[in-house]
């Protein structure tokens, strides 16, 4: 059995969850997957409905706001009343928080930031990478304890998860004896003062092709339309068409999001390091011969100022 | 908050930490360590991250020099790569490899060893830092300290500083370091030894220093390609009778190759474009052949300094001594400079120390240097062949001659050649092309593949230079001249001779120029401090710490 | 306050990979080292802890001896001393076996304060220093913004998710992972390196019975080919198919 941890906050489940079931999925060779929701609530019946395994829920006042000590404690003893033979659960910032813990109380391998699954069964290895991106290992967890599996957000797809008929969701008790040793406060929110572009999950970037500053308001605006941060390569930053933090490259952020869309941009391979991870990429660029494209999803040779308030138009149509 | 300068004293400063300044360095606490008693106090400086970070060369090495610094190298590890084998010259065509019958004597390698620069220079720090030696990396030196005409020092660059000269949070002044000896190791067109050359007229009765710049990549080739210790060095394509220079091929182990150009920065055509002759030089059918299906593992520049024995300038003044590649001590017929920096290293230590025991440190004291040198192996090497680079400037027939009779005689029967500084020879376009502007078809050649060649700009990735982006600019530069006369003139070679592409032209939207500068992408090689021919832009050390990292190289 | 600081040696940044014979690990020959970036944030956090409420600063490294320079590097910086834990095994393991190794030379200082970057730029398993929470028994808080330190407690801010936070309080001992960027790093001054040479560096031996958890079967570059959809046609006609693409065959809008 492939034990599925999925995350909430205030009764809302992590989309994230969805991708760990598929992970699971992938990886499941005949055998059941059970999907453990600390806290329980109202996403258990969500989780429940789609019919992809049990659903197991542990409720205690210690899980009502989440610390790591509460719930690596209630993990670990639902791993001990289960027994299954891996743990899979989405690489978030939770999941950093208390996997690793969770693993070295075990003495089980903790295998994270998984992007891809070599086989299936017992016999499975993991992708992940390494070395910020410049390489990726294939790794197996050693020893017979159920290893620790964090897919990476969006390696794996939440919509690629196969449902079925309606299954059950069981309480299980578990007893945990010592009390938390972390008091939290409310989470809040904060407007950041620098960009944090590593956590877009779609981004404009311009580059030489956009030609001055204020036509940059020609990306804000197809940023604006797909909800994307506006991000920038070298040069654009160098002549202060735009903050420092929105730089991507190997002098600025690496980021890898869902949907990068390169506009006007070569591709020299300072910027090339710096996005290149990114799941989607697309580019336009008037340079059929530009290195952009060689790394790119979806190339268009074309004027930028023609085709993308075209794309703008499209996608503010659609969304009415 | 501005945090107070520190201070340091110490009997002996080293400025550069590369084979001059690391063998001045451990001759010195070899010295000590012979006498007894109290060492004296040294330290080194290197503006490099870590020693050997901006190391870069080819290099085969005499291994004379470092058999007498460090007589069981072997035993101690020295990062030798391997013994040359095979030896072979060419005079390149476009398509063909014309092999020589004989290795002319001034490139043959017997018993020289392929090494790394880069690791030697590590190597040789550890040696360092086991004598106990301080070696401080990461602090550049900024400005000679003077008391009237005696260097007192040198002072550091300030760390910390924004984009436009601001102090951030964690600011620090450089550091003021007083030394009784300062011992100037600070490389090709140290500018250091600029500032003291300038301040103290060191060149004057000299010949005008003469430079190179050499492009190095190293390559990981297929199996089986070439033997390693294999050596080979070419004349010819891509360059013409008027220019100066020639291409390096050694096989090292593990399947690397290490490959480059040199060429004199003395070059007439203002449109010659260094990197432009060095891929043309790779897309040659023998070396093509080696690198396909290859990997390109590093790239680097650097200049080097050709103009020989009568352009070393006075190397001793009141309290300091120069050193290394400062010195112009390179052997270019040889194409040899790294045991001449050890050597050159070593007597200055010798010089320094005996100075320091006899309590005086004045110009007169340190003249036993230059009596030294006189009595020296260097000089015996490069007094022969003092005027042939100034040979090959009239050309690349008159100057194989003139180096071939000068290796018959040993220079003695040759009276002294005169030589003009690099950059006084560029001539202008319409000079050269008879054209008032350069067009873009004049940069004569084919985009690069991106396999076998690459842009400036994906190679200058290759040199892992980084430099911290919120940072004053590092090339000063007299901007008037690019915006007003050097487009008609030249043609803007800043953007042609500079191999890391920090020199950009951009038009504003009336077409009008601006030098936009790329700092960050500076591989620190001088080439522009040398070559631009109004000589308007100075090289400054950034903040220390920045650079490349020639691992390997 | 006693804080230890764990930092990692990992290659620079600027390393091209070049891998051994067998693909199991990088060629250390061809690489040059540095003090992982997010340690060095852990590490100007303590000395800050330090200036603010006194004690004293220890780096722990593990690896082999050529880790000795990021613990020489932490000391010019400030750290008042530093322990090795040498074994040359150590440098490629994965996090537990690292905490393992760790937990074994901390345990008996008894620190307030363990601080590590929040994952290494070599491996990034973002494991180590949380494991070594559960191995030394102290609790931890992970990605951490500010630390408040009062008697016998420590209040921290922990980034979550898309620009929210959270203030989290525990009891000391305890171990926090640091967010990168919180401040600016301070230089290592000349006297600094200097006075580095003259402070304790402990060399311990890592405890028998060290297992990886983890196999490295295969390190590769990542795949370069990727086929590229040219979309062509007059402007209007590509943004519109483009837009159709993203939506329904990436399904990224």
């Amino acid at each position: 059995m492939i034990l599925v941890v999925a995350e909430q906050r205030a009764g809302a489940l992590n989309r994230a969850s969805w991708e760990a079931v598929a992970c699971a999925q992938q990886l499941a060779s005949g055998e059941p997957i059970a999907i453990l929701l600390p806290g329980g609530g109202d996403a258990a019946k969500t989780l429940a409905d789609a019919g992809v395994g049990e659903v197991l829920t542990v409720q205690d006042a210690a899980l009502a706001s989440y610390t790591p000590d509460a719930q690596v404690a209630a993990v670990a003893a639902v791993i001990a009343q289960t027994t299954p033979r891996l743990v899979v659960m989405a690489h978030t910032y939770q999941a950093r928080d208390y996997a690793p813990r969770l693993a070295a109380r075990l003495r089980t391998p903790l295998v994270a930031d998984v992007v891809a699954v070599k086989g299936s069964g017992a016999a499975a290895t993991f992708l992940r990478p390494m070395f910020q991106g410049k390489l990726v290992a294939e790794v197996a967890p050693q020893g017979d304890g159920p290893a620790i599996v964090t897919c990476q957000i969006g390696a794996f797809r939440a919509d690629g998860v196969t449902k079925g008929a309606p299954a059950a969701a069981r309480a299980l008790s578990v007893a945990l004896d010592a009390p938390s040793r972390q008091t939290v406060e409310p989470p809040f929110q904060e407007a950041r003062q620098a960009v944090d572009l590593g956590q877009a999950e779609r981004i404009v970037a311009v580059g030489r092709g956009i030609k001055s500053q204020d036509q940059i308001a020609v990306a804000e605006k197809l940023a604006a339309a797909m909800g994307a941060e506006i991000a920038a390569s070298r040069p654009i930053c160098d002549n202060g068409w735009l903050p420092m933090d929105r730089q991507v490259g190997s002098s600025g952020q690496t980021v890898a999001p869902k949907l990068y869309v390169a506009l006007g941009i070569s591709g020299a391979i300072q910027h090339l390091v710096g996005m290149k991870g990114s799941r989607t990429i697309v580019a336009i660029n008037k340079d059929a011969d530009a290195p952009i494209f060689e790394v790119a999803d979806y190339g268009i040779v074309g004027d930028l100022f023609d085709i993308v308030p075209a794309m703008t138009a499209e996608i503010e149509k659609q969304s009415h | 908050m501005a945090r107070e300068r520190e201070t340091l004293d110490v009997d002996v400063l080293i400025v550069g930490g590369g084979p001059a300044g690391l063998s001045a360095a451990i001759r010195l606490s070899q010295l000590a360590k012979a006498r007894g008693g109290e060492a004296p106090s040294i330290a080194v400086l290197e503006k490099a991250r870590e020693a050997g970070a901006h190391l870069l060369s080819g290099a085969v090495l005499d291994l004379s020099a470092l058999a007498e610094l460090l007589p069981d190298y072997r035993a101690l590890g020295a990062p030798l790569l391997t013994m040359v084998g095979r030896e072979r010259v060419y005079f390149l065509t476009e398509h063909r490899a014309i092999r020589a019958p004989l290795i002319p004597p001034p490139l043959a390698n017997h018993g020289n060893a392929l090494v790394s620069l880069n690791q030697l220079g590590r190597w040789m720090a550890a040696q360092a830092e086991a004598a106990g030696i301080d070696l401080f990396t990461g602090f550049a030196g900024q400005e000679v300290l003077l008391d009237g005409q005696r260097v007192i020092g040198v002072r550091t660059g300030d760390r910390g500083r924004g984009k436009h000269g601001e102090e951030k949070s964690a600011f620090e002044p450089g550091v003021d370091i007083h030394a009784k000896v300062t011992i100037f190791c600070d490389g090709v067109r140290g500018n250091l030894t600029k500032q003291l050359r300038r301040t103290l007229a060191l060149g004057q009765g000299r010949e005008p220093e003469q430079f190179a710049i050499g492009i190095k990549e190293l390559w990981e080739v297929a199996e089986g390609r070439i033997d390693t210790g294999t050596v080979m060095h070419t004349l010819g394509h891509p360059l013409r009778h008027e220019e100066f220079g020639g291409g390096f091929i050694y096989a090292l182990p593990d399947r690397l190759v290490s490959l480059g150009l040199v060429v004199g920065l003395d070059y007439h055509d203002p449109l010659f474009d260094p990197h432009v002759a060095f891929n043309r030089f790779k897309r040659h059918p023998l070396i093509a052949r080696l690198l396909d299906g290859g990997r390109l593992v590093r790239y680097g520049a650097k200049a080097l300094p050709e103009g020989g024995w009568n352009t070393v300038p006075r190397v001793h003044a009141d309290g300091a001594l120069i050193a290394g590649d400062a010195g112009s001590f390179v052997n270019s017929v040889r194409l040899k400079g790294i045991h001449l920096a050890m050597r050159t290293g070593m007597l200055a230590a010798e010089t320094a120390f005996e100075a320091l025991q006899r309590g005086d440190t004045s110009a007169a004291a340190l003249s036993s240097y230059q009596t030294r040198l006189d009595g020296s192996a260097v000089r015996k090497e490069l007094e022969p062949v003092r005027n042939v680079h100034q040979a090959f400037g009239h050309g690349l027939v008159p100057g194989l001659l003139f180096a071939g009779a000068a290796m018959l005689t040993r220079g003695a029967w040759l009276g002294d050649l005169h030589g003009d500084a690099g950059h006084t020879r560029m001539r202008t376009l319409r000079w050269y092309y008879g054209i008032d502007l350069a067009s873009p078809a004049a940069s004569r050649d084919v985009p690069p593949d991106r396999v076998l060649t690459f842009d400036k700009v994906t190679n200058v990735h290759y040199a892992g230079t980084a430099h911290d982006e919120d940072q004053p600019a590092h090339l000063l530069v007299h901007t008037e001249v690019c915006t007003s006369i050097c487009g008609t003139e030249y043609g803007h070679p800043c953007t042609r001779f500079c191999p890391a592409n920090v020199y950009e032209i951009v038009r504003d939207a009336s077409g009008a120029p601006r030098l936009q500068i790329n700092a960050s992408n500076c591989v620190h090689c001088k080439t522009c401090d040398i070559m631009d021919p109004y000589g308007v832009i100075t090289w400054v050390p950034p903040e220390g710490g920045g650079g490349p990292q020639y691992t390997g190289m | 306050m006693k804080i230890a600081v764990c930092i990692k040696q990992v290659p620079t940044r600027e390393w091209q990979p070049r891998l051994t014979d067998d693909r199991t690990w990088i060629r250390e020959a061809d690489a040059s080292f540095e003090m992982n970036e997010p340690d060095a944030y852990a590490l100007e956090e303590a000395l800050r802890l330090r200036e603010k409420h006194g004690g004293e600063v220890v780096v722990c490294s593990a690896g082999p001896a050529r880790v000795q320079q990021v613990i020489r590097e932490g000391l010019a910086r400030g750290a008042d001393r530093g322990i090795h834990v040498d074994g040359a095994e150590l440098g490629a393991a994965d996090g537990f076996m690292v905490a393992s190794a760790l937990a074994h030379a901390m345990r008996d200082e008894a620190f307030d304060l363990v601080l590590t970057g929040l994952q290494s730029d070599d491996q990034g398993h973002a494991q180590t220093g949380v494991a070594l929470a559960e191995l030394l028994g102290i609790p931890h808080s992970t990605i951490i913004m500010d630390v408040e330190v009062s008697e016998g407690r420590v209040r921290v801010k922990r980034e979550l998710e898309g620009g929210w936070f959270q203030w989290v309080a525990m009891p000391t001992p305890a171990l926090l992972t640091i967010q990168s960027g919180i401040n600016q790093l301070r230089y290592a001054t000349l006297k600094g390196i200097m006075a580095a040479k003259k402070k304790e560096i402990r060399s311990v031996t890592p405890p028998a019975g060290l297992t990886p958890g983890l196999k490295i079967v295969g390190l590769s570059l990542p795949s370069k080919s990727k086929q590229t959809a040219m979309i062509d046609g007059a402007p209007a006609q590509a943004a519109a198919e483009l837009v159709r693409r993203l939506r329904e065959e990436a399904r990224v809008l």
